[in-house]
């Protein structure tokens, strides 16, 4: 049994909502009370791009969820479109555990980054939304302009978060700190304006898009 | 990870055997101030938290480097922060932070006891 097996079933025992078994390789089956089960792959790679998406879908008949149970875990944009057009639910281990017991892990997008993308797509001066990355969406506004923006959830992001983000991604117009309770830490804001870009909140992200 | 197969939870390492683990794989820590926090403090947690200290620069992306290679088979989450943002945050009073190096030693010293 390979390590993610191991703390994902750990990770359900300890939590008692759902049960989870191991159906082999990185394969397990999750039972919740009233909701249909749940069979989901546990992948410890990095990154996960189309042709790994493409060989779980392939190797596991009736695969509901594909997790990337690394913290770190990116999803490839077209990985995640490949997933969602194959009705297969995608994220970190925290979104697997929550579609469980919604009963909609067939559908269910990466949480962290669900309400970010979805604020994207319907704030209305946006055109249109080219997602790169789980994290990294390139947005075309009405007026014709273009900005990539990259998001970041923690808390309080660092000056290494938001040089992780473009060392990783490469360069964005914005970071997003996505999280609603989240203080970028003035070292992160330095380091933006170090790299080029701008660090800030929604209310922020959506005054610069209505004037872009 | 070198335990005996049993159920899930006591396959896997204890927080005091992953700072072991980490300080003896990761030779740059000796650089940085290394904390682990949240719940496998408790016992199991979904991953493990870790948070470094420490200036910026090749030396981080050395322990970077070391990191990676010692959380290949572990769901590491590691925060690095610079010393001022620390100071800020308070981070490490705030999540009752536990220095890697004192839970490596209650490792050495419990078994120690076993010995004797």
């Amino acid at each position: 049994m390979n390590w993610q097996i191991k703390y994902a079933l750990a990770s359900f025992a300890k939590e008692r909502q759902s049960s989870a078994e191991h159906v082999g390789g990185d394969i397990i089956r999750i039972m919740t009370r009233d909701r249909p089960d749940v069979l989901a792959a546990i992948t410890s790679v990095e990154t996960v791009d189309q042709a790994t998406a493409a060989r779980y879908r392939e190797q596991v008949e009736g695969l509901d969820f594909l997790c990337g149970y690394r913290a770190e875990c990116v999803w490839e944009g077209e990985a995640i479109q490949y997933l969602e057009e194959n009705r297969i639910g995608w994220g970190s281990f925290g979104t697997l555990g929550s579609a469980a017991l919604d009963g909609n892990a067939n559908s269910a997008p990466h949480k962290v980054y669900k309400f970010s993308d979805r604020l994207l797509r319907q704030y209305g001066r946006v055109e249109k939304v080219d997602r790169e990355f789980d994290r990294i969406h390139r947005i075309t506004l009405r007026g014709g302009a273009t900005l990539r923006i990259g998001m970041i959830a923690d808390y309080e992001p660092t000056a290494n978060e938001v040089r992780s983000l473009w060392d990783r991604f490469g360069p964005v117009d914005i970071v997003w700190n996505i999280n609603p309770n989240g203080t970028p830490q003035p070292e992160a804001n330095e380091a933006g304006r170090e790299l080029g870009c701008e660090v800030m909140k929604w209310d922020e992200l959506k005054d610069r898009l209505s004037k872009a | 990870m070198g335990r005996v197969e049993g159920s899930p939870e006591q396959s896997l390492m204890t927080a005091s055997e992953i700072a072991v683990h980490l300080l003896n794989t990761c030779v740059s820590l000796v650089h940085y101030d290394a904390y682990m926090f949240g719940s496998t403090l408790q016992g199991v947690g979904q991953d493990i938290d870790i948070l470094i200290v420490g200036p910026a620069g090749d030396p981080l992306t050395q322990l970077k480097k070391e990191l990676r290679y010692a959380g290949e088979s572990l769901p590491l989450h590691i925060l690095y922060m610079q010393p001022s943002e620390e100071r800020h945050t308070q981070f490490v009073a705030r999540e009752k932070c536990i220095p890697l190096a004192h839970l490596a030693a209650s490792c050495r010293r419990s078994r120690v006891r076993t010995q004797f």
